[in-house]
């Protein structure tokens, strides 16, 4: 059951990675959509950013003690104070384990 | 093989590089890592299932979300869906880098694909106008790929000695990454606009508890980012 399972996961995230790398599958992108993709990066972080700050257990977390929002916005602060992303993290993440 | 070269530098050198580039990205999953190994022995899965899930799957929102369904008794075709709804932004990936990846040799088009983590694309340059180095992508993704992994050993290891280490709080370390690379890409009016969009849209899928919402909230993101440049192109 779990083997078979891993096998269809498998072919499912390969298939959803590879599919339009296949220079054989007939597809050209315009400008327009290219521009659009363009945008994908920061939408990609922001989304699973988001849940995982405000969202425990299906439930949106509305307390501002939350020590994940305390966490982020430590990171915020820092990476627009010093734009060092090493730093950012590490010092964030020891404000996160202190509040937790 | 005389394939045209993209710099001057040896390949070796620009593996390693990319290697180095995504470094602080393999740390700051190394956690991640470690919750999927422990808790796939928590839900019953065994250390050879275990380990699999993140040398075939290789994907941790997904391997977190199947393991999950696991444990509540969902069926195998509940879990099929969840996954396809989960690793559908990953369609947007292959669209993003289609131009970059497709003219490679298959056995690089099939490499790099398997290695297309959300990690690997958000530190592979998109539109700087250059052929993409191939050996700079591979030694991100492959370094990536081995860390992983390690760090799933770490959690199975670990979780077979120490009990509730899936509520420690380790998925912080990617929410403090991704925002350090996040907030500098904010530099216009539009991104700002499409991030916002993401976001909402993210928590109010997740309170939902609709496994589409990632994809929506990205999709959304997206749009809400185009329209608003194309509507200040138009304006001015």
């Amino acid at each position: 059951m779990i083997a078979l399972l891993l096998a269809i996961l498998t072919v499912i995230v390969f298939a959803s990675r590879y599919v339009f790398l296949e220079p054989r599958l007939p597809l050209k992108l315009g400008p327009r959509l290219q521009k659009l993709l363009g945008y994908s990066t920061p939408a990609v972080l922001a989304a699973i950013i988001g849940p995982l700050v405000f969202i425990r257990d299906e439930t949106l977390i509305t307390d501002i003690s939350n020590p994940y929002l305390i966490g982020t916005a430590v990171a915020v602060a820092l990476i627009l104070i010093t734009r060092n992303t090493l730093l950012t993290t590490v010092l964030s993440m020891l404000v996160f384990w202190l509040v937790h | 093989m005389s394939e045209p070269e993209i710099t001057e530098s040896p390949k070796l050198k620009r593996f390693l590089k990319g290697g180095l580039n995504m470094a602080p990205l393999t740390i700051a999953v190394a956690p991640w890592g470690f919750l999927v190994g422990a808790y796939a022995l928590e839900v019953g899965l065994n250390v050879l299932e275990a380990q699999s899930l993140s040398m075939f799957v290789f994907a941790g929102t997904s391997q977190l979300v199947a393991l999950g369904l696991i444990q509540s008794q969902a069926g195998l075709l509940a879990i099929i869906i969840s996954t396809l709804l989960i690793t559908s932004r990953h369609l947007l990936y292959s669209m993003a880098l289609r131009e970059k990846i497709s003219p490679l040799p298959l056995r690089w088009r099939l490499g790099l694909g398997f290695l297309l983590t959300d990690e690997l694309f958000v530190n592979t340059p998109l539109n700087d106008g250059k052929p993409l180095d191939r050996w700079f992508a591979l030694g991100g993704g492959l370094s990536f790929y081995i860390g992983w992994n390690l760090a799933t050993l770490a959690g199975i290891i670990a979780g077979r000695y120490i009990p509730n280490l899936t509520e420690l709080g380790l998925d912080f370390a990617i929410v403090a990454t991704f925002t350090a690379i996040l907030v500098p890409m904010i530099r216009t009016p539009a991104t700002a606009a499409c991030v916002a969009t993401s976001l909402s849209v993210a928590i109010i899928c997740a309170a939902l508890g609709w496994q589409m919402g990632l994809l929506l909230a990205i999709v959304s993101g997206m749009a809400v980012g185009f329209i608003f440049a194309q509507a200040q192109e138009y304006l001015q």
